[in-house]
């Protein structure tokens, strides 16, 4: 079989209205992330050859690890345990991520399923003490023969994210898909302090003025709520993004000669010797995916080899923990619009100042990937000097949702009640209007006029209207909020309205698919009101 | 498209005022506003105090804990979204989408922000019989090109006369007009105690705070009621007409008799400045007067920045009916409404124009860019500069104490234990704050000086400042694009290598570069050099960023080093208040990132700890070099020689 190539060499201007109808279709449900893997001491791992899907329709010859039989092994469990429909089949990219716990002994055994011109392959774990058994020497590790299999086990000797990937003629097996992520959980709580409380408050009660406590499931991977041994490590939601670019000349390639050894009469011996120079990349993905298929759901079932996407969601004041990787060969910068990333750790070592608590990692806006290296950082939004009151509170209203309060804390937020649908409202900012004259059910006397809507065209993300969370969303611009050209509405008005931040490449070449605009390094990121209900399972 | 806000609007006629808004371009530029209350917000005062004190219990809101001065100021910008042209080093002229000034048009062609306070933006073109206003004018275009033309056809430097043109021009925003004042004839007028209560013949145009003039002809009956009032309320229900047609004001005499159906009695308003523009100045300067880079913008801390957006169209491209928007990139807490992602807000259609609020966010080197189709518009040239210059500068007397002071203000805080600041805290700084008290107090002082941080100790104290955005074009892509293909975005490859937009050796031509336009006309398009001037023993503060949108680009300075105490508009220090600027003579920087470096020009200093101190052993005067080790990147297209360089001038 031969790889679908379907190139489109124009412009995505003229393809937009076809895309955003691709969009309406493959956008499910909202989508959510969390960071979906595997849970065990021993994984079973194959390298299998699969196709992988991207959005102009090219099938893409690939390499990847998956589950040995294309099911998990007794003893491992799919994490977070409430995800939906998990699958770990023979091979999927990028590989599964190994969730593992600090202390604990690892034993990862590789079958070599790939095609046997394929030659031999390995798996690296940067950042661990080795030890490899079976398998036939390789440059840098034990490597699996075609068809057989070679072990490695370590300790997993401190928390933190880091990557794994193919040690084998690396330029072609990690380009063609052979890499994974491990994440090291840790065994113990922060030592410097205590993690806050975990709000799992969303949705409404009956009321309509209050959160429905626990309406959220908790879809961290630590069960300590930190991903280090300190308090500023502790998290409310976290998401796995890993990086890589794919040019698909080297694939094709690939598959051509590995169909030809394959072929009867081929060459007793018949080896791959694929080019990977010089490099054209056309597809830049995050987590095997590329926009709009990243913000499908976990193990859609449209990209079998592809289980996991990325499409942030998190509720103002929610810390959220971002593992990056860079698993391709470019480095790409990633910018994080809404905030700045505060990053925690490189390669699971913490950024500390010499006092040995005192964070000192950079506060970045633009988090670059880098070939070989996983940082962590904590992000979180709350909305906190906007100069305006983002929930469009209105003390003249009769709705009791524009009329909350806000008590700050030390920090100036409202935290003192968890079940406040305004928890974490910046309340130097509360009941502070935006618009000049009043609008519907929000009050006037800010700064600004709001021009008349068809000046505007609005986006397939924009809620309706300036203000966060359907309550606000509908008493100042109608239930119906807003419709853009396009007729995609991925962020209603009555059900979530959140703030949507474009999270994305800003070497911008990359947010696009082939020559097709949007796709790429591209994903919203969502930030919720706690009315709605930031569902991960999905 | 009709939207709900218009739903909302008609549903609501009868309980609110609407605004007459018809008009689709209009600037805001407000005076005064609810944050900065005063008349008139036209100067930086001191910072002495923040403007809330912390409040740790009960209900509050944005009147809580309001006790201290106000700070900051108002500051507001117009671009213009279309196109134009640019000349690169080699002659060619390259086709841009792009932004142009609107505003504050003077300062920009001499190289500074566009952005203006409301005293001056708010000011019309003085239009008079003598002083008409030309396609091009205010100063977009000067008369003819340089008086040296360089050889191979390049614009030459202006002359005197010319230079003397553009300094004389007009800053205010272009287009703003007096609007029309309001006439209505009264039907009703009556008072109740000091109350008087006006009912229109129509809807009231008026809104609370208007001045109103109440007058009439030759009749007499309104005596009494005559005069210039500010109204106190509207939507007075009444007797006659609908609530929506009645005002009322106070009046200082009492005990008049209602008067029904005068005859001549009429209640206006005087023309004034609203924010109502002419569109015929807006499409005169706005067209085809792309400016690479776009203008730009520089506020301070605390500031409210009011920026007009005014889509003008791209005339070499109306098949496009492009929508513009401005993405201010990196801003803390952004809100998704003012981010300008079209995907996730709305994005300002041809002819219209969109007013974007923000109060200023952390001191630090931010940039901005247009966020529609961001591979396109990026590489096409829809990027700017932005800056936000730090409390600090308003500081004066002993920074330590000021930042300690700065402390108690909740917004900006960053408190660690044992930081001095009252009250004392137990708890470890908020992990997304950037601006610890230092850990060692230099006893810098503050006084008229510059800084490119909230430091607290003066280390990061600054000369003259310098923004630098580092840039490529890909000509392949813009001849593609001015032609009416779709561009491919796979191939993209750069050829020429800008700094401020333009290439070596056009980076060190110290005036504004014009290019010719398809309309014959000269426009400045280039308004940036890049000539980095310091005087022996002096600190220039390089505000770079790198707006590429397929690689990563690293500039060298060659002699002077560069010291790094700035990223990613965030001061460089860790949250026990160490600093960790580090000292290199080269950065690297992907496309979306900034970051803030010092060229000290001075060897030994008389006070080791203090930058702004005088300078024993200043360096050997000279021409030194900023240039990308990109070696490929040292060419305009097809010349091997200039690209991404330029000159550091340590001179007096």
């Amino acid at each position: 079989m031969f790889a679908t190539t379907i190139k489109k060499a124009i412009s995505m201007k003229r393809l937009l209205p076809v895309s955003c109808t691709a969009f309406a279709i493959l956008l499910s449900a909202a989508a959510q992330a969390a960071a979906p893997g595997i849970s065990g001491s021993t994984f079973n791992l194959t390298a299998a050859p699969a196709y992988l899907s991207q959005p102009d329709g090219l099938s893409v010859y690939s390499w990847g690890y998956g589950c040995t039989g294309g099911a998990l092994p007794s003893g491992s469990t799919f994490v977070p345990t409430t995800t939906t429909t998990p699958f770990c089949t023979t091979m999927q990219v990028p590989g599964p991520t190994l969730v593992v716990t600090e202390g604990q002994s690892v034993t990862v055994t590789l079958t070599n399923n790939l095609p046997a011109s394929a030659g031999n392959t390995s798996i690296l774990f940067p950042g661990f003490t080795v030890s490899a058994t079976g398998g036939v020497a390789g440059l840098l590790t034990q490597e699996a023969a075609p068809g057989a299999t070679v072990s490695y086990t370590f300790t997993a000797s401190s928390p933190g994210t880091r990557a794994y990937y193919s040690g084998t003629q690396g330029d072609l097996q990690v380009e063609m898909g052979l890499y994974g992520a491990i994440i090291v959980v840790p065994s113990s709580a922060p030592t410097n302090g205590t993690c806050p409380t975990h709000s799992t408050a969303a949705g409404l009660n009956t009321a309509g003025t209050a959160l429905v406590n626990g309406g959220e499931s908790d879809f961290r991977l630590s069960p300590t709520g930190a991903a280090y041994h300190l308090a500023q490590s502790c998290y409310d939601r976290e998401y796995l993004f890993q990086f890589s670019e794919m040019d698909p000349n080297i694939h094709a390639q690939a598959l051509a000669q590995v169909t030809g050894c394959a072929a009867p009469g081929a060459p007793t011996g018949c080896h791959l010797n694929v080019p990977t120079e010089p490099y054209h990349p056309v597809y830049f993905m995050i987590n095997g995916r590329s926009m709009p298929d990243d913000m499908d759901t976990n193990y859609a079932a449209q990209y079998p080899h592809q289980p996991y996407n990325g499409n942030p969601h998190m509720h103002p004041g929610d810390l959220t923990l971002l593992r990056i990787i860079g698993q391709g060969r470019w480095q790409h910068p990633f910018h994080e619009h809404g905030n700045h990333v505060r990053i925690l750790a490189r390669d699971g070592n913490p950024i500390l100042a010499p006092d040995g608590t005192s964070l000192a990692g950079p506060l970045l806006f633009t988090t670059t990937t880098t070939p070989g290296l996983a940082m962590d950082g904590i992000f979180y939004w709350t909305g906190k000097g906007l100069n305006w009151d983002a929930y469009g509170h209105h003390a003249g209203s009769s709705d009791p949702l524009a009329t909350l309060t806000c008590t700050p804390d030390a920090n100036g937020y409202n935290t003192g009640n968890a079940l406040a649908v305004n928890y974490y409202e910046w309340c130097q900012d509360h009941n502070k209007p935006m618009e000049a004259k009043p609008f519907g059910d929000i009050g006037g006397g800010g700064p600004v006029t709001l021009p008349q809507p068809n000046l505007f065209t609005n986006g397939a993300w924009y809620g309706g209207s300036p203000y966060l969370g359907p309550d606000a969303t509908v008493r100042s611009a109608g239930p119906t909020g807003s419709t853009p050209p396009s007729g995609t509405i991925a962020n209603p008005p009555t059900s979530e309205a959140g703030f949507a931040f474009m999270w994305h490449s800003h070497n911008e070449r990359e947010i696009t698919t082939n020559n097709i605009f949007p796709g790429g390094m591209l994903m919203m990121m969502l930030v919720d009101s706690r009315e709605f209900v930031i569902d991960e399972s999905l | 498209m009709f939207s709900t806000r218009c739903w909302i609007a008609l549903g609501l006629l009868s309980a609110f005022a609407v605004p007459a808004m018809a008009q689709s371009f209009r600037v805001q530029c407000p005076s005064s506003t609810i944050t900065h209350p005063a008349a008139a917000n036209n100067s930086e005062p001191a910072y002495s105090a923040p403007t809330y004190v912390p409040v740790t219990s009960g209900n509050a809101d944005y009147t809580t804990g309001k006790s201290g001065p106000v700070n900051g100021a108002i500051k507001c910008q117009q671009i213009s979204g279309g196109d134009g042209y640019a000349v690169m080093g080699d002659g060619t002229q390259t086709y841009l989408f792009s932004f142009g000034p609107l505003s504050g048009i003077g300062d920009i062609t001499q190289g500074l922000p566009g952005t203006e306070f409301p005293s001056v933006f708010n000011t019309p073109f003085p239009v008079s019989t003598s002083n008409f206003l030309v396609p091009g004018d205010p100063a977009t275009t000067v008369d003819g090109v340089g008086t040296s033309p360089i050889a191979g056809g390049l614009v030459g430097p202006l002359s005197t006369a010319q230079l003397a043109r553009i300094a004389g021009s007009y800053n205010g925003a272009v287009g703003q007009d007096y609007d029309i004042g309001h006439t209505f004839s009264i039907f009703d007028i009556s008072e109740s105690g000091h109350t008087v209560t006006v009912v229109l013949n129509a809807q009231s145009p008026f809104v609370v705070g208007d001045q109103v003039v109440i007058s009439q002809g030759s009749g007499t009956d309104l005596t009494g009621y005559i005069g210039t009032f500010a109204v106190t309320a509207v939507n007075i229900p009444n007797a006659f007409f609908p609530a929506n047609f009645a005002f009322q004001y106070t009046n200082p005499t009492t005990g008049l008799a209602a008067v029904n159906m005068s005859s001549d009695a009429v209640a206006s308003s005087a023309p004034a400045i609203t924010g109502h523009v002419d569109p015929r100045q807006i499409m005169d300067v706005g067209v085809m007067n792309g400016n690479i880079p776009a203008p730009l913008m520089a506020i301070d801390e605390d500031d409210e920045f009011f920026l007009t957006l005014t889509n003008v169209g791209m005339i070499m491209r109306p098949d496009l009916f492009e929508q513009h928007t401005v993405h201010f990139h990196g801003y803390p807490n952004a809100s998704a409404f003012y981010d300008g992602v079209p995907d996730a807000s709305v994005a300002i259609n041809i002819a219209a124009s969109f007013t974007y609020y923000y109060l200023a966010p952390d001191a630090g080197t931010y940039f901005w860019h247009c966020h529609i189709t961001p591979p396109e518009h990026l590489q096409m040239g829809m990027v700017g500069q932005l800056y936000v210059r730090p409390r600090q500068n308003r500081v004066t007397g002993a920074l330590y104490a000021a930042l300690q002071t700065q402390q108690r203000d909740l917004r900006t805080a960053c408190r660690r234990p044992g930081d001095g600041a009252i009250p004392a805290v137990t708890t470890d700084p908020d992990i997304l704050c950037s601006n610890p008290v230092p850990v060692v107090n230099t006893g810098a002082a503050g006084g008229g000086k510059t800084y490119a941080y909230n430091d607290g100790d003066g280390s990061t104290y600054y000369d003259v400042d310098y923004p630098v955005q580092m840039h490529g074009f890909d000509p392949n892509f813009h001849f593609v694009g001015m032609t009416f293909n779709p561009e491919g975005f796979a191939d993209m490859k750069e050829k020429y290598f800008l700094l401020n937009g333009r290439s070596y050796p056009d980076t060190v031509n110290p005036d504004p570069l014009q290019t010719q336009s398809a309309d014959g006309v000269y426009h400045f398009s280039q308004p940036l050099p890049t000539i980095i001037k310091i005087a022996p023993g002096q600190r220039a503060l390089l505000r770079i960023s790198n707006l590429n949108v397929s690689e990563y680009q690293t500039l060298a300075s060659l002699g002077v080093p560069m010291q790094v105490v700035g990223y990613n508009a965030k001061l460089l220090r860790d949250q026990a208040g160490n600093n960790l600027y580090y000292t290199t003579n080269s950065i690297t920087l992907g496309g979306g990132e900034s970051l803030d470096v010092i060229l000290d020009s001075c060897a030994v200093r008389s006070v080791l700890t203090d930058p702004s101190s005088s300078c024993t052993t200043p360096m050997p005067t000279g021409t030194y070099y900023l240039y990308t080790p990109n070696l490929d990147h040292l060419s305009n297209d097809a010349e091997n020689f200039g690209g991404q360089m330029t000159e550091v001038r340590v001179a007096l």
